[in-house]
């Protein structure tokens, strides 16, 4: 019998259509277009060459040494010659101000008592043609003072001193990846798929409650243990949510080629507890709301689109801003914690947080349950 | 005009899903415009890079010089010295930069011993390459002192590299006479606008057409004594007013929101542009809604069909910054040229005949897609009556 009641709920789920346009085909389509608008996305912070312009007239020839080491120091990385900074482009006044103006270059240098940068706007490339510029200014102050203070400096091997740089810096990496934010948004999403996995909840409940649907009815009336048959409703539910996302998974795994940072198991582990949680979660507003089903879908489509907000589905930093501000939503919220354990997977070296976000995770489909049990057990109608 | 009537009647008892969408709307655009900085400055202001540096070496005078420096060139951010909080920070870009300065780094750099400063940055990034050299900068001039001044004291040091480098070039803003900061966010508004319209016209206007191509309601409404150019003439003037007014609606609070530019020339092509987007929507919508049958296949439709023209157009994601096939793929939907030509009328600096011009062009094409979609329903719409 239970068997029997688990398949009809497997078939009843399957056809119906717009049930699994939102739970399976939405996700995929919404993470297809993510994965168009975000593929170039990091380009924007990449490094590429600035480009300026120099006016070459007469004023130009008296500041040779400076356009050499406008060239010259301009490789970022020393053993390069291929990173330069700039790219540069020579011309009139006329020339330069038209290129300034087309958005052809970044700014352009002129030089007139000094060295005179234009630009167009306020922005880091303007900010590093400028500090290369101060940089010139600057050696020949540092020159100018040591001469000044220690006698018999001699300038050329100041220079020569000055023109060495060496590179203080180290790369340190402490995380597992590199800090790419548009993975968050695809883990939202597989966050959010899980809650819509609520729609499966709520129709399991519908079709098991008298006073919802004729089939409760009809069901109601049946001798068949309802436990036993809201289990296999329950059961057919959870099954098609897990296979649900398991799909979303594989399609971002291994066609969007999405990086979840090669902990295959942890990260089904998650996808199961966030399913089961998501479908619980439906269940539990099924059986508290006592209106309409379209109330039902609205008050469940309303906190999972909050939940995902916060989670950084429609702005990344989100998710951020909430656990700096608000650290307490961020673990009273599902969403979050299933975002946050794929985050952990990703980024950070060690697993506690992920198991922080596991363990808190795991109360939340028991509390639904435990509350939904409770209202529909031995509910029984004197009339519909 | 009880056609007519009946449209709107329809309208009104279907508006609570589009009211979620024109909410949404503004509540994004208003917190955007409430964000808006203050446009006072005229002068160049150099970009500052949100960094942290974490100090394990002792405190010494060098190292506090280099920390005023860097606070001068970029927004130091205090974050307590926890992995965790600070990967936190870098992912979300709260800081791009973490410097960490080893124990004995000052000991070192004064022997010329070789210790290096551990840096964690987001890899090959424009803020971070600026943020090296201004570190390098500083312990470079530094060296140099310490290597060609014999006896200067580290106060000494520090007070000549901070002369040093004080020295600052003189940058000249080119004056435009237009605020851009403020046109961005006007732009992003009306790129907004395309998605929230949209889903709201495929909405409104599917949820009425539904309700008219009733088999039942229009064998009905065929043995009225109304002709069928008449309820025809009704229902597209309903249409019609129904696309204008759900316009209004939404661009309306963007004279609140950004009246200096609204009330200006620029003001006015943003809203010739979105109507005409509005209407090139209508017929698209139009023409969605003969094909599909179902309440709940609509808002399917509606939320694939918006979004998915808005990802790959630009409304989200700036055009700049998606790829070239995705963008190709896009040329065929009008919101690719709705959002060219809004990004077009931001970037101008003076408006006038001859740059307006590709953005009259936009239109024609929005225009063209209009008279070709409308075409084909109206050949569906034609087939199908024929056939029965």
């Amino acid at each position: 019998m239970f068997l029997h009641n688990f398949k009809y709920r497997i078939k009843c789920i399957v056809k119906d259509k717009q049930m699994m346009f939102w739970t399976l085909l939405f996700p995929i389509i919404l993470a297809t277009l993510f994965n168009l608008a975000f593929s170039n996305i990091s380009s924007a912070e990449k490094f590429t060459k600035i480009k300026i312009g120099i006016v070459k007239d007469s004023d130009y020839n008296n500041n040779k040494d400076f356009v050499e080491f406008l060239e010259s120091a301009s490789n970022h990385k020393k053993d390069d010659h291929e990173n330069k900074l700039f790219d540069i482009k020579y011309g009139s006044r006329l020339e330069a101000e038209r290129l300034l103006e087309d958005g052809k270059v970044e700014g352009y240098i002129y030089f007139e008592n000094g060295t005179k940068l234009v630009v167009k706007k306020s922005g880091i490339y303007q900010t590093i043609i400028k500090s290369v510029i101060d940089d010139y200014t600057q050696s020949i102050s540092t020159i100018g003072t040591i001469s000044k203070y220690s006698n018999g400096a001699d300038k050329n091997i100041l220079r020569e001193s000055i023109s060495n740089r060496v590179d203080y810096m180290k790369e340190v990496s402490t995380s597992r990846s590199a800090p790419n934010t548009t993975v968050n948004y695809f883990y939202t999403l597989i966050a959010m798929t899980c809650f819509y996995g609520g729609f499966l909840g709520l129709k399991e409940v519908t079709s098991i409650q008298a006073n919802q649907s004729t089939q409760g009815a009809r069901i109601n009336v049946a001798p068949t243990h309802k436990l036993k048959m809201f289990f296999g409703s329950m059961l057919a539910a959870t099954v098609i949510q897990i296979i649900d996302i398991i799909l979303l998974l594989i399609y971002l795994m291994f066609i969007l080629k999405v990086d979840f940072g090669n902990q295959v198991l942890f990260v089904l582990l998650t996808c199961i507890i966030g399913s089961i949680t998501g479908v619980s979660f439906g269940t539990f507003i099924a059986s508290i709301v006592k209106k309409g089903e379209g109330i039902k879908v609205g008050i469940l489509i309303g906190f999972s689109m909050t939940m995902s907000f916060l989670s950084g589905l429609m702005y990344d930093k989100m998710k951020y801003i909430v656990n700096e501000n608000a650290p307490i939503l961020s673990y009273l919220n599902p969403v979050n914690l299933i975002t946050d354990a794929f985050y952990s997977l990703y980024y950070y070296s060690d697993h506690k947080q992920y198991f922080i976000d596991i363990s808190v995770l795991c109360l939340f489909p028991v509390v639904f349950s435990i509350i939904t049990y409770f209202v529909l057990r031995r509910q029984r109608y004197a009339n519909i | 005009m009880q056609i007519f009537k009946a449209y709107f009647k329809v309208i009104y008892k279907n508006l609570t899903q589009m009211l979620i969408y024109v909410g949404v709307f503004f509540a994004l655009t208003l917190t955007l415009a409430n964000t808006y900085e203050n446009p006072a400055k005229t002068g160049f202001v150099g970009t500052k890079v949100n960094i942290a540096i974490i100090n394990q070496d002792q405190d010494s005078i060098l190292m506090s010089g280099l920390k005023d420096y860097l606070s001068k060139n970029a927004n130091i951010v205090n974050i307590q010295d926890d992995t965790q909080k600070l990967q936190d920070a870098l992912f979300f870009r709260e800081i791009e930069y973490i410097v960490r300065l080893p124990k004995g780094f000052t000991e070192g750099l004064i022997n010329n011993k070789e210790i290096k400063l551990e840096k964690t940055n987001v890899p090959d990034s424009t803020n971070a390459i600026y943020v090296d050299s201004l570190v390098n900068k500083y312990l470079n001039t530094v060296t140099t002192y310490i290597n060609n001044m014999n006896g200067a004291s580290h106060e000494q040091i520090v007070k000549y590299v901070k002369s040093d480098l004080d020295q600052t070039t003189e940058v000249k803003l080119k004056n435009t006479s237009n605020d851009i900061s403020k046109n961005e966010r006007c732009e992003f508004y009306f790129n907004f606008l395309a998605y929230s319209l949209f889903t709201i016209l495929i909405l409104g206007v599917g949820v009425v057409m539904m309700v008219f191509n009733n088999e039942d309601l229009k064998k009905r409404n065929f043995c009225s004594p109304k002709r069928l150019n008449n309820i025809s003439f009704q229902l597209i003037f309903g249409n019609v007013s129904f696309a204008i007014i759900a316009w209004f609606i939404m661009v309306v609070a963007s004279f609140i929101m950004f009246g200096s530019v609204m009330f200006s020339l620029r003001g006015v092509m943003f809203l010739v542009n979105s109507f005409v987007f509005a209407i090139t929507a209508l017929s698209i919508s139009f023409l969605i809604s003969n094909l599909i049958k179902s309440k709940n296949a609509m808002s399917a439709v509606s939320n694939v069909f918006s979004l998915g023209t808005g990802f790959i157009s630009g409304v989200f994601v700036p055009q700049a910054l998606l790829g070239k096939t995705v963008l190709t793929f896009a040329s065929f939907t009008p919101t690719y040229w709705y959002v060219k030509s809004n990004n077009l009328i931001t970037k101008m600096d003076n408006i006038n005949m001859d740059n307006m011009a590709p953005v009259f062009a936009n239109m024609l094409i929005m225009i063209g897609f209009a008279i070709a979609v409308l075409a084909v329903s109206l050949v569906y719409i034609k087939q199908k009556r024929m056939s029965k």
